[in-house]
């Protein structure tokens, strides 16, 4: 018993005075995921990464947008997105005050254009995100003809560079088979 | 292709099962915080969470965040209750449960889902055994996302729900400005070494502390491009820790072996 | 875990034991890893196999996970998965291995001859694949539902490939709960039920007790309150690295062992060499949860015999260790640092600094209160001789971690088929042999020590080197086991890898799963004050109980205490809820 009151007045005040001043959370907490629209290519390497998809993207191929979504309600706060991110444009912060009386406060949104494809006019990737790859051949230090043949393939969608691709295949065929003859 | 199977599965519709609160609820909310707000008691449902909630509502109550300050105390049955805390992702088994206690509990009340699983039925949200989250059933006044919320968070949330503290987190969508640009980090250095750099980085220390590392790397690098050598050993000298020395010096290594693009 | 060829195997004795007494049944073995065997044997002699692994080898019943492989072999499978120890009378030094019986089951007669008429520790197991797959055990005892709850609809089977988009959410067919529990007929027997909603901070559970006076005659519980469908989901939304963080969410205090145990299995069926670094991180953070669980246990022991003051104080310290939590993985429950292949996060000299500080301050103040506590006049009284677990019975129903040790058998899982680190520090195993809820609180108590200087010597001797391995091969349908020694005992993660980067079949089995069913025989006996006592000291994540129904059967009248009620009379002792019946 005295050994239990001893504990009790070595010990003193224990409680800490949140919310009365802010409290300090460890270095390298993981809370509110922090998004950097500008920094955001769309690429949706978080969306794919996300475990409990709390991350989302949404592509309106018509109207030529991508949308970014983050539903908060649903995050685990692991920090796969920031890992696999490859502009840096998601960290998380120490910040857990996160409590709404609206869901809709949970939720953030950022819209992209897409870019339409040179040939075939169909939107296929974000504009952002084929500007980045642009810009990162030209700090590639390739040999300046691989950097703008490489340049200005990103101007073109999947299946044109495909349908492409294969009308070399068939010039190539016919200039050593010559077929026509 | 699992997208398109699931508009064709008959999905039951939880909507029947849920509670339509009555109009005047809110003014009668209104008027138990005025009423209650030294002496608020609460009672915990647990609608199939893993249990982290459940121990940080309870770290929220022990000697160092002590919730009870605030006249918060947990209470045995919700006939007592003024505030229901839902916590889990309400499984198949605890929807009848999870109602039960909401018809127990006294009119007005305020509901609290709690957690990623209580607030949207977190990882688990498109479960066949869950219905996703507690607002699927029960009228919510506040949502606590965490996962699980820490006992701060905690308190944040309950100080929220009482009136006593303002919101902080406000919707947001952003709409692609003209000629926004993602700049690529350190244009200076070759943009191979820079990933090479990264890699090893977050293979070495993980992908937090070996973006720091790596961050601080480059920024050496392009500070002093000359002295590298001499500007890292200045670093690690003030640091004097012998992991992060050993993280730098394989990182040099790579930048020395560095031959360029081709 | 290098090549196969590398290491020598270890078992091999069993398995020419096992050809010796069954000869030409034993139609095939094959080894995932050098101390884990498959042998394929034919549907009949499944469980005379089983049986002699379990009686005559020295066998315990790790898990069982039936599978369905129609779309790989056109067959159902199941596989009993045993640690294999020795027998005792066997003076050859103990090999330890796993050896996992594996029988196919033809889709067009889903049934199989059952195990646990030979060997009780299967019976959850067996109702499980029942519910799941629809493979009946002919001959099983025991014919009500287990995991699913009462609203499924009958012939619904989740985990066949089949059957239904893991998105499926039928029409719940009945509104009122309507399991049958077990009928204990005699003179004066009451039913006490709990739960399944209860105060202190617990999933949920609905226990009943069967009464005589205020002694306990039997007990009957309804678990799986939570089952969410995460096998399923492991298997269909998610790939391998996904899963990780998905097995966190398996339990908010052990999370962290269970995710070592998936990333583990899925590392020895691929032949992946985690690096040294990591594998020392993990068992740090492994050792980390042990303390907070440990710590909440105590804590609650003192709740449970009326000691708040002590209550409060182990939670108080427990934050020290929430916050090295904190500091290492950056969350203080859902660690979230595994990743297949390694660790996330590495431990930097800030880091070590601040862990040795507070494990200094831990080890003081916790000797303090494990003191205080053991002082308590009160506590041996209320737990000496309480919710005994003799031997035999622990035998027979393999239960684990401090509830197995606690009644004379030192085992541990850590000692017996070491991963991670556990090889690489000194360190001893806790057993004692008192078989009550004393026994059970003082391993854990000394096992909190341990913990800390397997986290100190962790620290001394930590290699250099990378904490990730990048760039393994993926191959499709290898399987192997994952085990690790949870706070409450061994979890156990048996995967089989898909295609696509996805888990074919993931079957964990938590470690409460194995100390449920030999929780009747521990609360048979006792006073119902005692009741709440006992079900804390088996920590089954914590008490799961929360409200009881007594049920008199002399009077006929069937009462409902709620689980406060029961609560106060376990720490108060007098004023019995049940003396005006």
């Amino acid at each position: 018993m005295l050994k239990l009151l001893r504990e009790v007045l070595r010990t003193g005040e224990a409680t800490i005075p949140y919310p009365f001043q802010p409290v300090e959370v460890m270095p390298g907490f993981r809370g509110k995921p922090h998004h950097d629209p500008e920094q955001c290519v769309a690429c949706g390497a978080c969306a794919i990464a996300c475990p409990p998809n709390a991350l989302t993207m949404t592509t309106d191929f018509d109207q030529g947008f991508q949308t970014w979504n983050l539903f908060m309600g649903r995050c685990i706060y692991c920090g796969r997105c920031e890992e696999v991110c490859p502009t840096g444009a998601i960290t998380l912060s120490p910040d857990f005050e996160l409590s709404v009386m609206n869901k809709q406060d949970l939720f953030e949104q950022a819209d992209y254009k897409l870019a339409a494809c040179h040939r075939c006019g169909k939107y296929f990737a974000p504009v952002k995100e084929i500007e980045y790859a642009r810009s990162i051949l030209r700090q590639s230090g390739l040999p300046e003809t691989l950097k703008t043949n490489a340049c200005t393939l990103l101007d073109f969608c999947p299946e044109c560079k495909r349908k492409n691709d294969v009308g070399k295949m068939v010039n190539l065929y016919q200039e050593k088979n010559d077929v026509t003859r | 292709m699992l997208r398109d199977s699931v508009t064709s599965l008959a999905v039951a519709e939880h909507s029947k099962y849920a509670i339509h609160e009555d109009p005047s609820a809110g003014k009668l909310k209104g008027a138990l915080l005025k009423d209650i707000h030294r002496s608020v008691y609460v009672y915990r449902v647990d609608c199939g969470g893993c249990n982290g909630c459940e121990i940080e509502i309870f770290a929220a109550l022990t000697p160092l965040f002590d919730v009870e300050r605030f006249g918060i105390k947990v209470v045995s049955s919700p006939r007592h209750a003024d505030i229901l805390v839902y916590t889990g992702s309400m499984t198949r088994s605890m929807r009848v449960p999870a109602l039960r206690a909401y018809h127990a509990a006294p009119d007005p009340k305020i509901c609290v889902a709690y957690g990623a699983c209580g607030c949207s039925g977190g990882i688990f949200h498109d479960l066949y055994c869950v219905w996703g989250g507690a607002d699927k059933f029960i009228p919510i006044d506040v949502y606590i996302p965490g996962c699980p919320p820490t006992p701060a968070a905690t308190i944040y949330g309950f100080a929220i729900g009482l009136g006593l503290l303002g919101q902080k987190l406000k919707a947001t969508h952003h709409v692609q400005g003209e000629d926004e640009r993602a700049a690529p980090a350190h244009s200076q250095i070759p943009y191979l070494l820079r990933v090479q750099i990264e890699r090893e980085s977050r293979r070495m220390a993980g992908y937090l502390y070996g973006k720091q590392i790596a961050e601080r790397f480059l920024t050496i690098m392009e500070q002093n491009p000359n002295q590298v050598k001499e500007g890292m050993q200045a670093y690690l000298d003030k640091q004097a820790d012998p992991r992060l020395a050993e993280i730098m010096n394989r990182l040099t290594a790579i930048s020395d072996g560095f031959k360029g693009a081709a | 875990m290098t090549l196969l060829e590398e290491k020598p195997k270890i078992g091999t004795k069993y398995i020419a034991a096992l050809r010796a007494r069954f000869g030409n049944s034993i139609l095939d073995e094959s080894w995932q890893a050098p101390d884990q065997v498959t042998v394929t044997v034919p549907l009949n002699s499944l469980p005379d196999v089983v049986a002699y692994l379990y009686y005559e080898q020295g066998g315990w019943l790790a898990t069982v996970a039936a599978n369905d492989e129609r779309p790989l072999n056109g067959q159902f499978a199941i596989y009993y998965v045993l640690s294999v120890e020795g027998a005792q009378k066997d003076s050859a030094p103990a090999e330890n291995a796993y050896v996992i019986v594996h029988a196919q089951i033809p889709p067009h007669q889903p049934e199989f001859p059952s195990v646990t008429p030979k060997v009780p520790a299967a019976i959850w197991y067996e109702r499980e694949v029942r519910d799941m797959f629809g493979i009946h055990p002919v001959g099983m005892p025991d014919e009500r539902r287990l995991v699913l709850p009462d609203d499924w609809p009958d012939g619904l089977y989740p985990l066949r490939k089949d059957t239904m988009d893991y998105r499926y959410r039928p029409e719940p067919v009945v509104e009122d709960e309507n399991y049958e529990f077990i009928n204990v007929e005699g003179e004066g027997i009451v039913q006490v039920p709990l739960g399944p909603l209860h105060m202190t901070s617990d999933e949920p559970g609905h226990f009943r007790l069967y009464v005589d006076g205020e002694h306990i005659v039997d007990a009957d519980y309804r678990l799986f309150y939570v089952h969410r469908g995460m096998e399923k989901l492991a298997e269909s939304r998610m790939n391998y690295d996904q899963v990780t963080f998905l097995a966190d969410r398996i339990c908010g205090i052990c999370g962290y062992a269970h995710n070592v145990a998936y990333s583990t299995s899925i590392e020895r069926a691929l032949g992946i060499d985690v690096p040294l670094r990591a594998q020392f991180i993990r068992t740090i953070l492994l050792e980390v949860e042990r303390l907070h669980s440990h710590l909440l246990n105590l804590g609650l022991a003192c709740h449970f015999v009326g000691f708040d003051t002590g209550f409060m104080h182990f939670f108080r310290v427990r934050e020290k260790a929430m916050k090295m939590a904190e500091m290492l993985t950056g969350s203080r429950k859902t660690y979230g640092v595994n990743l297949i292949g390694g660790v996330r996060r590495d431990i930097l000299k800030e880091q070590r600094t601040l862990i040795l500080q507070v494990l200094g301050e831990l080890k003081t103040e916790v000797a303090d209160l494990v003191n205080m506590l053991l002082e308590t006049p009160n506590i041996v009284q209320r737990t000496q001789n309480i919710g005994r677990l003799e031997p035999q019975v622990a035998r027979d129903f393999s239960p684990v971690g401090p509830t197995l040790r606690g009644s004379g058998f030192a085992r541990d899982i850590r000692v017996i088929h070491p991963y991670c680190a556990y090889d690489q520090v000194p360190w001893h195993v806790v057993s004692k042999e008192g078989c009550d809820v004393l026994a059970r609180t003082v391993i854990r108590a000394e096992e909190f020590f341990e913990s800390v200087s397997v986290i100190e010597r962790c620290l001394d001797a930590m290699p250099d080197g990378p904490v990730l391995t990048e760039g393994f091969k993926y191959k499709p349908y290898k399987y192997a086991l994952g085990f690790v020694e949870a706070p409450r005992g061994e979890d156990i993660h048996w995967s089989m890898l898909g295609d696509n980067q996805k888990i074919y079949r993931w079957k964990c089995r938590a470690s409460s799963y194995n100390n449920w069913p030999s929780l009747r025989y521990m609360l048979r006996g006792n006073t119902i004050s005692d009741a709440p006592l006992i079900v804390a000291s088996i920590d089954p994540c914590y008490s799961c109980t929360e409200r009881v129904t007594v049920l008199d059967v002399r009077k006929k009248k069937a009462t409902i205490i709620p689980y406060k009620e029961m609560e106060r009379y376990c720490i108060e002792r007098k004023d019995s809820p049940l003396k005006n019946c």
